[in-house]
């Protein structure tokens, strides 16, 4: 268990922050911490709200992966650029 | 009988050494003059036009400071500065913050084309130069001191260079870069050209006009005065490019391209914001985005095409960041306005987000549908939802937040590994900038790089705001206290 800084950049915003991520988060929770950044605050929130998910490069990673799984994997560094996007609009283009 | 000035002028300023006990490499350096032994000669050419002698110099700058102290005088008997707009005020509150010390980094620059500059004629230049910017930071204090005692900000003109507030740290950042770490070369292109002969019509011109129309006369004086200066030291650029043409194209066409995006970045969060957003709508002349084209974007493309040069390879990502850039730093700085030493107008009013839309046809879409999210949070009383509670993430090259270079649908990853460290940067050019010279960049510490290494605690954003200095007295917040908001609430009730 450590944190680990993230880019977290929630699709729609214009905008991406530092978020601070535990090598326990599930992608689950990562999404919550970069979501709760944007959404009601620039982004609105859907009035049926369809749940988030965390895309790495294009990718979208199972919400139940473990963050720290992620990293070892992919080898990654830092401040890496993680995107959220809301689940129902997986295919529509910012 | 006195000579006439054309009569000795040129011996006068051709005034020269010839080195019989040192190397000429040692004496003039080619780190501190960019010149190397193999194009010493070239620079013989160098050549300027205004043939001002000492003389003239000290009786003009009088004249100007006569008149500058005479409105100061007049304008402080009438109480004009309590009467100005609140949107206005923080746009003289910024300028000063930002610009005083840059003026006095200027100082330092102008005295290195004194001392190491690679022709007599231009380090006789650099005199006047340097007496133009200690004027200007001079000029700068003495302004902001008679304001203090109505307001606590002014005291940053002096402060904000000794803090880490995080917009001083960018401006600082491309300053040192550009004054007080380039050689003579490298100054004389990135910072006469390409910021004094151009970027500093938006502050010293543009401003000047906005700044009269709102009434604060002393402060428009002032920027006028100054702009007269900025127009004839600025010219060293001409002729030193003129030299670089011959003898190195190439290093003269990267040097621009990189501080011409540099500049463009800096001044969208100088100049932007106070144009279209906090001066008071009946008072705008012109937009941000019309003066860009009108004073710099056409003066730029005039010297490239002048001296043989192309366009940078990113001029169509330049001129769709001038339809944006500035309004994504505006809705930033105004959210994270606590991080702020100014207090900013949100500028949304229905008035004058027609007049924005007239302006820029995409930003309703681009912005206004983040502004409406805000809105709603303020009418709802969630002032709390409108405020940061963590920091955006941050450029390594212009230290500006990422995603405040172009619109949200723009927006993607631009990182790159060097040395063992990822690299943010806010877009595609950005991270060009920092591929041409790695080792340049590379050692800087963005404000969030100080936030992970430990060096802000408590790790949070209270720490950030102490480690930056703000204290209560002058942290930004609304400059109408959310009043531009009730249109809104007004025409949801009707």
């Amino acid at each position: 268990m450590a944190l680990f800084p993230i880019t977290g950049r929630f699709v729609g915003d214009f905008i991406p922050h530092l978020v601070a991520v535990d090598t326990d988060d599930t992608m689950a929770d990562v999404a919550e911490k970069v979501a709760t950044l944007s959404v009601g605050h620039r982004v609105p929130m859907p009035t049926d709200p369809p749940g988030y998910e965390v895309l790495l490069d294009d990718v979208v990673i199972p919400e139940s992966t473990v963050f720290g799984a992620v990293v070892a994997e992919h080898d990654l560094m830092p401040l890496q650029w993680f995107d959220v996007r809301f689940r129902e609009r997986a295919s529509v283009a910012t | 009988m006195l000579l006439n000035r054309d009569d000795w002028y040129d011996t006068s300023r051709d005034l020269d050494w010839t080195f019989t006990y040192v190397e000429a490499s040692d004496a003039f350096p080619a780190r501190w003059s960019g010149v190397g032994a193999e194009s010493a000669d070239a620079w013989q050419a160098w050549d300027e036009p205004f043939r001002v002698s000492y003389r003239d110099y000290v009786r003009i700058q009088r004249e100007k400071e006569s008149g500058v102290k005479a409105v100061r005088s007049a304008m402080m008997r009438a109480g004009v500065y309590e009467k100005l707009d609140a949107g206005h005020v923080a746009a003289s509150h910024l300028h000063m913050g930002t610009t005083c010390m840059v003026e006095q980094m200027a100082v330092t620059m102008q005295s290195r084309f004194c001392r190491f500059a690679p022709s007599p004629r231009w380090r006789n230049l650099g005199v006047f130069g340097m007496l133009d910017e200690t004027r200007h930071a001079q000029l700068d204090l003495l302004f902001s001191h008679d304001l203090l005692k109505f307001d606590p900000r002014f005291d940053w003109a002096q402060k904000a260079f000794h803090t880490n507030e995080w917009g001083v740290l960018a401006v600082k950042n491309f300053f040192d870069d550009i004054m007080l770490s380039a050689d003579c070369v490298e100054a004389s292109l990135a910072a006469s050209l390409t910021v004094e002969h151009g970027f500093t019509n938006i502050q010293f011109v543009a401003l000047a006009a906005d700044a009269m129309a709102a009434g604060d006369v002393n402060w428009s004086n002032l920027l006028s005065s100054i702009q007269t200066d900025e127009a004839r030291h600025a010219q060293v650029g001409f002729p030193t490019l003129a030299v670089l043409m011959e003898t190195d194209p190439a290093r003269a066409q990267t040097s621009l391209d990189v501080a011409f995006w540099r500049s463009t970045r800096l001044f969208q969060v100088l100049t932007g914001p106070a144009m279209d957003y906090y001066t008071p709508l009946d008072q705008r002349k012109m937009s941000f985005k019309e003066f860009m084209l009108e004073w710099i974007v056409n003066h730029h493309e005039r010297i490239l095409e002048d001296y043989g040069l192309k366009k940078p390879w990113y001029w169509d990502q330049f001129m769709h960041s001038l339809e944006n850039g500035h309004h994504a730093l505006h809705i930033g700085t105004w959210y994270w306005r606590p991080t702020l030493f100014w207090k900013p107008n949100a500028g949304v009013s229905k008035d004058e987000r027609e007049w924005l839309r007239e302006k820029y046809p995409t930003w309703e879409d681009n912005w206004g549908v983040m502004w409406d999210e805000i809105i709603k949070n303020v009418n709802d009383d969630r002032i709390q939802d409108t405020l940061p509670v963590t920091l955006p993430s941050l450029c390594n090259l212009t230290q500006l937040p990422i995603g405040s270079a172009m619109s949200r649908h723009d927006l993607e990853p631009h990182q790159l590994v060097y040395k063992e460290r990822l690299y943010s940067f806010d877009s595609e050019i950005s991270q060009w900038c920092f591929e041409q010279d790695p080792e340049r960049y590379a050692g800087h510490r963005s404000f969030v790089d100080r936030f992970i290494g430990g060096e802000i605690l408590p790790p949070d954003l209270g720490g950030a705001l102490a480690y930056m200095g703000l204290t209560p007295d002058v942290m930004g917040d609304d400059a109408y206290g959310y009043a531009w908001a009730k249109d809104y609430v007004t025409a949801e009730a009707g």
